[in-house]
C-alpha cells in the first residue's frame, strides 16, 4: 500500500540532532508529551487557584499566594482571577490536551501502528513542534506584560477582547499565540492525513487500521479544515486591536463604520464545536481499541464504530449554533441547530452499544489502561447525556453560561480526554520509553482521580442547575447563591484531591523513565497490532523490513489458534477453522 | 433510615437553615412560564437516568460477569452478525426517537409558542428598555407619554420594578461589551450586544425582591454587575410609578445629553 520507498538515514549522534531538532516521529511525540505535561501542570495549578477563590473568597491562597500576589497579601485579585480562568481554558485546550492526545500520541502511534518508518513529512513535523514552543512562550510571556494576560475568557468574545474591553498587550499576544499554534496544528494535521493515506503497510486497508488511527485521522481532518477558520478569526481580532479596523466593533464602540461582535462568535464556534470532537475523537479511538485488547476479543462492530465516528465528524461541523442560542437567533435557526445537534446521539449511541458489546462475554483484565478506558465510558456517558439539556433551546435559556455548562464540558473534554490520555500513557509507555509504569500506583492514581473528578464536575453541574453562573470572582455577592457555599467547598476539596492524585502519576512516570532498572518486554500487553511486533522501546526507523498486514487489529481470543497465544499479530494469516 | 431522617431534621432545626440538598434547588420560580423549563429539565433528567442506568448496567454488570477469573474463555465474535447490528441500530434509533426528538419537539413548541411569541402591540404590556454597561444595568420606562427617549422617561440604575401579572417586554442593548441579562428566578436570559437589539418577555406571578445578574463575562467586575428586581402588586407599582414620574419631571435635565441613551421602541 505504501506509495513510495521509505529510506533509512543514519542515526543522529549529537545531542542537538537526537533530542532537540529531531526529525524522528517518536522523539517529536515524546517532546509533545513533555510539553503537554508541563502545561497540564500550569493549567492545573490555575484551576486550583480558581477553585480556591470560589470556595474561600478573600482568603489568601495557601503556600505560594504571598509570593504571587504580594500587593494583596496573598488574596487573588479580581483582575488576576479573570486572567486565571482565561489562561486555564486556553492552556488546557490548546497547550495540554491537544499536545498530549494529538501531538504526542498522534506522532508516536500513527507510523508505528500503520507500519511506517516515519511520518510523510518529517521536517514539517519538527517545525510543527517548534512552532508550538514559540506559541507557548508567547502565551506564557503575556502573563508578564504590564496589564497582564488576556482576561476575556477562552472564547475571547469581542468587544470585550478588543481595545474597548482589554487595552493591554496580553490579549494581542494571546491572539498571536493562538494563531501560531493554529499553524502548528495544521502542519501536524496535514502530516497525519498524508501519512495515513500514503504510508499504510502493504495489505492494510482502512478497516484494518486500529481504531486509534481512525480517531486520530478524523481529528486531523477536522483540524486541517477548521483551525484555519479560527486562525482567520483571531487574525481579524488582531487587525481590530492593532490596525484600527472594525470587524467586530459596533454601536458606540465603533468610531468609523460598523462591524458585528456576533460575527466573531460565528467564526469562533464554526471552529469551536468541531474542536470538541477534535479533542475527544483520539480518546474514543484509543478506548475502542483498549476495551477490545483487554476483553481479549475482537472489537464489537469495529466497522460500525469507525463509521459512527466518521458520521459524528461530519455532523460536528453542522451544529455550532447551539452555542449561540442566547444571542437570539431566528427560531428557524434554533430549530435547525437543535435538531442537527440531536442527531449526533444516533452514532454516539451506536458506538456506546459497541463498547458495551466489546465487554460482553469477554475475559476482562483490569489492567491500568483498561481501568482508565472503562472510566472514559462512564464519564463520557455522563458528559454526553448532560449535553441534551444544553442542546434544547429552552433549557439552554436557563442553563447557558451557568456552571452546568462548565460541568458538562469538563466531563466531555477534560475528564474523558484526560482519562483517555492516561490510558494511552500507561498502555504505550513500554513502547515509548522501554519501561512499565507501576501497576499498583496506576490503579491508586485511577481511583483517586475518579473520585476527585466526579466530585468536581458533578458538583459543578449541581451548582449550575441551582443558578450559579460562570466567571464570577465572588458568587456570594448574590443572595441566592449563598446557599451554595458548602457545595462549592466540596467541589474545591475534590479538586485538590484530584490534583494530589496527579502527583502519584508524576512520581510513577519520572521514576519509570529515569530510575527504573527493569526493562519492559517487547509485548507486555499481549496484543497483535504492528507496534508490538518490534522491540521495546521502538528502534530507529521502527521497522527493519516494512511489515505486510494480513489480518485485522483485534484478533484476540480466536478459538482456532494453536500457537499457545490467545492473539495473533497483524502480520499473520488469520487462523480459520 | 428513620435515624438518619431524625438526625437531618434535628440538624436543620438547630441551624434553622436548609438541608444540604435543598440548598441546591434552583431559585424560586416567579414567572408564568418558568415551569416549562423546569419541567423539561426534569423530564430530560428522567430519560437520561434511564439510559445512563442502562450504560452503567452494561459497564458494571459485564465487568463483574466477564472478569477474567469468572469467565476465562472470551466469546470470539466481531459483532457483525445481523442480530447484533440490528440491536445496535435499535439502541441508536431508540435514543434518538425516545429522548432526542421527544425533547426537541417540546422545546421547540415552547420556544416558538411561548418564549418568542411576542405579545402584540395592542395588548396591555409594560415596555422597558435595558442598556448594559460595564458594570451596571440601566432601565428606562417610557413615562406618561408612552414614548421612549423623551424628557419624562423614568430612568433607573440597577433597579427594575415591575408589576405582577402583567406582560413585560424588554428591549436590550449594550453600550460597550457583550453582557447577558439574566433573571434566575424567571429562568431566562438574553444577551445584551452592542449594535444589535435583542428582546425578552415574561410575566411574573410572585411579589418580592429578587436578583438580576449579568451572565456573560464582561470584564473584571463582571461579578458585581448585579441589579435588583422588585415585583410589586399593580397598586404598589402604580404608586411607585407616579412617584418616580414626579421625580423624573423635577430632576430630568433636558440639557443633559447623557440622559438620552434610549431608542425608539421597535
Amino acid at each position: 500500500m505504501a506509495f513510495y520507498e521509505q529510506p533509512i538515514h543514519p542515526k543522529p549522534t549529537t545531542f542537538l540532532s537526537k533530542y532537540m531538532i529531531s526529525f524522528d516521529h517518536k522523539v517529536i511525540g515524546k517532546q509533545f508529551l513533555w510539553y503537554g505535561i508541563f502545561f497540564l501542570f500550569v493549567g492545573g495549578l490555575m484551576a486550583l487557584m480558581i477553585r480556591w477563590t470560589l470556595a474561600f473568597p478573600g482568603v489568601p491562597f495557601p503556600v505560594i499566594g504571598k509570593a504571587l500576589f504580594p500587593e494583596t497579601g496573598g488574596v487573588i485579585p479580581p483582575d488576576t482571577y479573570a486572567m486565571l480562568f482565561t489562561m486555564h481554558g486556553t492552556i488546557m485546550i490548546f497547550y495540554a490536551i491537544t499536545p498530549i492526545l494529538i501531538g504526542a500520541f498522534g506522532n508516536f502511534c500513527i507510523p508505528l501502528m500503520i507500519g511506517a518508518r516515519d511520518m510523510a513529512f518529517p521536517l514539517l513535523n519538527m517545525l510543527s513542534f517548534w512552532l508550538a514552543v514559540v506559541s507557548g512562550v508567547i502565551l506564557l510571556g503575556s502573563l508578564f506584560t504590564p496589564l497582564g494576560a488576556a482576561a476575556g475568557g477562552w472564547t475571547s468574545y469581542p468587544t470585550l477582547s478588543t481595545l474597548v474591553g482589554s487595552p493591554g498587550t496580553g490579549q494581542t499576544l494571546w491572539s498571536l499565540a493562538i494563531f501560531i499554534l493554529g499553524a502548528s496544528s495544521t502542519m501536524g494535521a496535514i502530516n497525519y492525513i498524508t501519512t495515513i493515506i500514503t504510508l499504510r503497510a502493504p495489505g492494510m486497508g482502512y478497516f484494518d487500521m486500529p481504531l486509534t488511527i481512525w480517531g486520530l485521522w478524523l481529528t486531523a481532518i477536522l483540524n486541517a479544515i477548521f483551525l484555519p477558520v479560527l486562525g482567520a478569526g483571531v487574525l481579524l481580532l488582531i487587525f481590530d486591536r492593532v490596525f484600527g479596523t472594525t470587524f467586530f466593533l459596533a454601536g458606540a464602540a465603533a468610531t468609523s463604520g460598523s462591524g458585528d461582535p456576533v460575527l466573531f462568535q460565528h467564526v469562533f464556534w464554526i471552529f469551536g464545536h468541531p474542536e470538541v470532537y477534535i479533542l475527544i475523537l483520539p480518546a474514543w479511538g484509543i478506548v475502542s481499541d483498549l476495551l477490545a485488547f483487554f476483553s481479549r476479543k475482537p472489537a464489537f462492530g469495529a466497522k460500525a464504530t469507525a463509521l459512527s465516528m466518521t458520521t459524528i465528524t461530519i455532523l460536528s461541523t453542522l451544529v455550532y449554533g447551539h452555542h449561540m442560542f442566547t444571542t437570539q437567533m431566528s427560531p428557524l435557526l434554533t430549530q435547525t441547530f437543535m435538531t442537527l445537534t440531536m442527531t449526533i446521539s444516533i452514532p454516539s449511541a451506536i458506538f456506546f452499544a459497541n463498547w458495551l458489546g466489546t465487554l460482553w462475554k469477554g475475559s476482562i483484565r483490569f489492567t491500568s489502561p483498561m481501568l482508565f478506558s472503562l472510566g472514559v465510558v462512564f464519564v463520557f456517558g455522563l458528559g454526553g447525556l448532560t449535553g441534551l439539556y444544553l442542546g434544547t433551546v429552552t433549557t439552554d435559556l436557563y442553563l447557558h453560561d451557568t456552571y452546568f455548562v462548565v460541568g458538562h464540558f469538563h466531563y466531555t473534554m477534560a475528564a474523558s480526554v484526560l482519562l483517555g490520555g492516561f490510558a494511552a500513557i500507561y498502555f504505550w509507555m513500554p513502547k515509548m520509553f522501554g519501561m512499565m509504569l507501576s501497576e499498583f500506583w496506576a490503579k491508586v492514581h485511577f481511583w483517586i482521580t475518579m473520585v476527585g473528578l466526579n466530585g468536581v464536575f458533578f458538583g459543578m453541574m449541581m451548582v449550575g442547575y441551582a443558578g450559579m453562573h460562570r466567571r464570577l470572582y465572588n458568587p456570594f455577592v448574590y443572595e441566592f447563591m449563598q446557599n451554595m457555599i458548602p457545595m462549592n467547598k466540596m467541589i474545591t476539596y475534590s479538586a485538590y484531591l484530584m490534583g494530589a492524585a496527579q502527583l502519584i502519576f508524576v512520581v510513577n512516570f519520572v521514576h519509570a523513565i529515569f530510575f527504573k532498572k527493569e526493562k519492559a518486554s517487547d509485548n507486555p500487553w499481549e496484543v497483535g497490532t504492528l507496534e508490538w511486533t518490534i522491540p521495546s522501546p521502538a528502534p530507529h526507523y521502527n521497522f527493519d523490513k516494512i511489515p505486510v498486514v494480513k489480518c485485522g487489529p483485534h484478533e484476540l481470543g480466536n478459538p482456532n489458534l494453536t500457537t499457545g497465544r490467545d492473539f495473533q499479530y497483524q502480520t499473520e494469516n488469520l487462523v480459520e477453522a | 433510615m428513620t435515624l438518619f431522617t431524625l438526625m437531618m431534621s434535628s440538624a436543620m432545626a438547630e441551624t434553622g437553615k436548609l438541608g444540604f440538598w435543598e440548598k441546591l434547588n434552583p431559585p424560586v420560580d416567579i414567572s408564568t412560564h418558568g415551569h416549562l423549563i423546569d419541567w423539561l429539565f426534569n423530564y430530560t433528567t428522567a430519560l437520561n437516568l434511564f439510559f445512563f442506568s442502562l450504560v452503567c448496567a452494561g459497564l458494571f454488570g459485564f465487568s463483574f460477569l466477564y472478569r477474567r477469573k469468572r469467565h476465562p474463555k472470551p466469546y470470539y465474535t466481531y459483532g457483525n452478525k445481523k442480530p447484533q447490528i440490528m440491536l445496535a441500530t435499535v439502541i441508536g434509533v431508540a435514543v434518538f426517537v425516545g429522548i432526542d426528538m421527544n425533547i426537541t419537539r417540546m422545546s421547540n413548541n415552547d420556544y416558538i409558542g411561548v418564549f418568542t411569541n411576542w405579545p402584540s402591540e395592542s395588548e396591555d404590556i409594560l415596555r422597558v428598555e435595558v442598556l448594559g454597561q460595564q458594570w451596571a444595568w440601566n432601565f428606562r420606562y417610557a413615562g406618561k407619554d408612552g414614548l421612549f427617549n423623551t424628557d419624562d422617561d423614568v430612568v433607573t440604575l440597577n433597579d427594575l420594578r415591575v408589576p405582577v401579572g402583567k406582560k413585560v417586554v424588554f428591549q436590550v442593548l449594550s453600550k460597550d461589551v457583550i453582557h447577558s441579562l439574566y433573571f434566575p428566578n424567571a429562568r431566562r436570559k438574553v444577551d445584551a450586544i452592542p449594535g444589535r437589539l435583542t428582546r425578552l418577555w415574561y410575566e411574573l406571578t410572585k411579589t418580592g425582591e429578587y436578583d438580576i445578574a449579568c451572565a456573560e463575562m464582561c470584564g473584571t467586575y463582571h461579578y458585581r454587575m448585579q441589579a435588583k428586581l422588585t415585583v410589586y402588586t399593580q397598586e404598589d407599582y402604580d404608586n411607585w410609578m407616579n412617584h418616580a414620574q414626579e421625580h423624573a419631571f423635577q430632576t430630568n435635565d433636558p440639557e443633559n445629553a447623557e440622559l438620552f441613551w434610549g431608542w425608539a421602541w421597535q
